[in-house]
């Protein structure tokens, strides 16, 4: 009784999901989407919803139609065993080099904000090292973990957003499209992979308590993450004016350095900066996880928890390999973000109408 | 595995009882060393009523002698009747068949007769066992609470808990624990509340001790528990009976031993650990301020030399300037890293606990006046540390005793000494990094099958009885995370 259940319920699908995809708003992405959405930016993860949510409910159908199947599986059971497997380690590849990006981009921001003084490699090592601590003890106590935190995690920035309140002109927002309407909405579709993390924990599926309870999380995680992140946007889009918003590099601890708790208490960045940590961390730690689950089932290992460690390792390698931090972001993150969108729109569709052509879904 | 089993040889416990009274005498005396073992007596009467020889065997240090006296010795003397069961006056009277038996009923205190042309050896429990008084609790001290405390005699301990709890269902089960010195462990638990499989895990644990002697509760914890290398312990110890009624009501398992003034509680989770019993005695807002007050000081004892070690070292730009001109004119003349200056008061004051814990009563105060002064003052003045590290440390020293449980009180501290180190090594990188780890590694623990951390995460329908407690009016179940039979308390 104690041992076959698992401990993963809705709470912590819902946690899980709103840090991997919560610590966005805190990262560089919103400077890289202001490059080209300007005031306007806070637009664009609506705009990447739309594109990509109709992707995201058919994976999410197929995985309820087939029962007991995770990503990997679903799609070894639907293209058959060489295509599935191809595909499947195409998401492998994918997820390893987003960790390897973010990675390097959480770095980066750590050094220059923190440690500039420490070498890059050092705080990478650090980071991963921590990340795979974590990661070794096991999805169940991640999510539970992620769970614990949320709320002090939550806490943290309704605060922040509650301090930054007073720097807020609203009328920042016109002209609502900013730079038009046009570039607005392409780069917002280009940028769908915003919502990328949403696949990855599709590998959880079969991992939680009921398949139904996964569901019920994620969505709810994925829609409160989703609202969270507009807002977050909008503020940023109202405190930074329409001039300098595409030069600030990190908008959330630009944010942090600017409040300020009574005439006391006035550099109260590091407080913050704990709990983005926190987030950022337990990300990782589902990422490594996950993508070593992901690398076991392509290639049949079965125990894969071992894989962990060289991933951190190589994820920390493939970090390294852009030159600069602004290369990596710009060039790097930018790029890849847009090339994977595509393929993470028509990969469930792909699976739907193979499925539907073998005859899978008449029942 | 690498040692052998002992052997099992010819045990001459194992005889049976002959029937022959002489032979048995001579057989129990030699068990016994009879005449070097100076309390083991042996009393020869001749029943009234039968006409025959009676032989009592019994340890005169452990038995009530009055009780012997009216009891046994004279029924027999005077008493007619048909048989012995008849004849003695005390409550109950067990019949068996061979030594072994016999042997343990004389260890636990019970008087043995054995009769003239009968192959069976009658016992009567007449033990005496010396112990304390019901005394007030030492260790976990409240304001508004019963003050009766376990003490060192497990039937006193039981009727304790009996005294709060009565329910048919209420079982005491015993089970033996040891090969050469046979002592009872009383698993007590209410029947068609507790979960069977954590009960069933209890028993094979307690069945699969082999060892010649378990003495008390505190060397039994660490027999049955989960992980031995853990920093975190997966048993509950108290010395409340009104605490061990309250957890076996919500369905938890309290195990009980003789000479311990104290109680096992099992599964535990974190919350357990944290909490007091008292805070369900105080009003709804009483309880949980003392609640809130105690996590704060979990927290404080927990990180604040850490978060010092790691803001002075590498984030002083979060220290308002004013604060930070303090800090610095302070350590202006004090050598010493800060990490350095941190641990040697932390090690001083852990030093101060020790010795005061280890000090003969008369000479206590001077652990004070040592430990004020030298640690203190003199330090301060002759620039070893800052003034402001002796608060901090007196700080987060200060708060650990507001973790009143004594399991619960070490983890911190040892938690503290990783903290301060993960701290000097990379600021709050490492020490957000080690607390994340920390409590990762808790979520991970489960004691006897039930997650730690429930049910705070994984959820379980239950009170939400975390840090802070629902109104006492509106708690309906039991803790869900035991799986109880009976999941409602309440409507």
């Amino acid at each position: 009784m104690f041992k076959k259940e698992s401990r993963l319920g809705a709470r912590e699908g819902f946690a899980m999901i709103t840090m991997m995809i919560g610590v966005k708003i805190s990262n560089t992405t919103p400077s890289m989407f202001a490059q080209t959405g300007a005031n306007a930016f806070w637009l664009m993860p609506l705009i990447s919803m739309s594109v990509i949510l109709p992707s995201v409910i058919l994976l999410y159908y197929l995985l309820k139609r087939y029962k007991d199947k995770n990503l990997v599986e679903l799609t070894e059971h639907i293209l058959g065993k060489h295509v599935g497997k191809f595909v499947a380690f195409l998401l492998f590849v994918i997820f390893f080099t987003l960790l390897a990006i973010e990675g390097r981009s959480y770095t980066e921001q750590l050094k220059m904000l923190y440690f500039p003084e420490s070498p890059t490699p050092f705080i990478f090592f650090i980071f991963f090292m921590i990340a795979f601590y974590g990661a070794k003890r096991g999805l169940e106590t991640i999510g539970s973990t992620a769970w614990a935190f949320f709320f002090y995690i939550k806490a943290s920035v309704i605060l922040l957003a509650f301090l930054a309140l007073r720097e807020v002109i609203f009328a920042r927002i016109f002209p609502i499209f900013g730079n038009g309407l046009v570039p607005l909405l392409t780069e917002g579709a280009k940028k769908a992979s915003l919502f990328s993390d949403i696949f990855l924990l599709a590998m959880a599926y079969t991992a939680f308590d009921s398949t139904k309870k996964f569901r019920k999380g994620v969505f709810s995680g994925f829609a409160f993450v989703f609202l969270e992140m507009t807002f977050f946007f909008l503020l940023y889009c109202t405190i930074f004016d329409y001039n300098s918003i595409d030069k600030v590099a990190f908008p959330f601890h630009e944010i942090t350095q600017y409040v300020n708790m009574g005439n006391f208490f006035t550099n109260i960045e590091t407080f913050f900066m704990i709990f983005w940590l926190f987030a950022a961390l337990i990300k990782y730690m589902i990422y490594l996880y996950l993508i070593s689950w992901i690398f076991g089932a392509v290639f049949n290992i079965k125990e894969f928890e071992p894989l962990i460690l060289p991933f951190a390792f190589f994820g920390i390698v493939a970090g390294m390999v852009p030159e600069n931090a602004v290369i990596n972001e710009l060039v790097f993150k930018s790029n890849f973000m847009d090339m994977i969108t595509p393929f993470l729109i028509f990969f469930p569709f792909l699976l739907w109408v193979t499925a539907k052509f073998k005859g899978d879904l008449k029942r | 595995m690498f040692f052998k089993k002992k052997k099992q040889t010819e045990d001459p416990k194992e005889v049976p009882i002959s029937n022959s009274l002489e032979k048995n005498t001579k057989h129990l005396k030699q068990l016994f060393s009879f005449g070097l073992n100076k309390d083991f007596s042996v009393r020869e009467i001749t029943a009234r009523y039968s006409n025959k020889k009676i032989n009592l065997f019994f340890y005169s240090s452990i038995v009530n002698s009055t009780k012997i006296h009216e009891g046994i010795i004279r029924p027999l003397l005077e008493a007619q009747g048909d048989d012995l069961t008849t004849i003695i006056t005390l409550e109950n009277i067990k019949e068996s068949k061979d030594f072994g038996e016999v042997v343990d009923d004389i260890n636990s205190g019970n008087i043995v007769l054995f009769l003239e042309d009968s192959n069976k050896a009658f016992s009567v429990n007449v033990a005496d066992f010396q112990h304390r008084g019901i005394e007030k609790p030492e260790n976990e001290n409240a304001v508004k609470a019963p003050k009766e405390a376990f003490t060192e005699s497990l039937y006193v301990n039981i009727s304790l808990i009996r005294k709060r709890f009565h329910d048919k269902q209420l079982i005491a089960e015993a089970k033996p624990v040891g090969a050469r010195s046979k002592l009872d462990v009383t698993v007590m638990y209410i029947k068609d509340v507790v979960n069977n499989e954590v009960l069933e895990n209890v028993r094979e644990r307690l069945d699969n001790l082999t060892i010649d002697n378990v003495r008390n509760i505190e060397s039994l914890e660490q027999y049955i528990e989960d992980r031995p290398y853990s920093i975190v312990s997966s048993l509950l110890y108290t010395e409340r009976p009104d605490r061990a009624a309250s957890y076996l009501e919500d369905g938890y398992i309290v195990l009980l031993m003789e000479n311990s003034s104290a109680c096992l509680i099992l599964p535990v989770t974190f919350w357990s650990f944290f909490h007091s019993e008292e805070d369900r005695y105080l009003r709804f807002l009483f309880g949980n301020f003392s609640r809130l007050i105690r996590f704060l000081a979990f927290l404080i004892s927990l990180l604040i030399s850490a978060v010092y070690v790691s803001v002075t070292n590498y984030h002083n730009e979060m220290i308002p300037p004013d604060l930070l001109l303090a800090i610095v004119s302070a350590r202006e003349r004090v050598p010493f890293p800060v990490v350095f200056e941190i641990m040697l008061m932390e090690v001083s004051f852990e030093l101060i606990r020790e010795a005061g814990l280890r000090i003969p009563n008369p000479l206590g105060p001077t652990i004070g006046i040592v430990g004020a002064l030298i640690i203190g003052q003199a330090a301060v003045e002759a620039n070893i540390v800052s003034p402001i590290v002796v608060i901090i440390v007196a700080l987060s020293g200060l708060s650990s005793f507001a973790v009143a449980n004594i399991s619960m009180n070490y983890t911190i501290r040892l938690t503290r000494f990783i903290f301060i180190f993960s701290a000097a090594f990379f600021g709050m990188l490492t020490l957000t990094g080690a607390f994340l780890l920390w409590v990762m590694y808790l979520a991970s623990l489960r004691s006897f099958g039930v997650p730690f951390l429930a049910p705070l995460s994984p959820n379980f329908q239950s009170n939400r009885d975390t840090i802070f407690r629902k109104m006492i009016k509106n708690e309906y179940f039991r803790p869900g995370q035991l799986k109880p039979k009976d999941m409602r308390k309440k409507g």
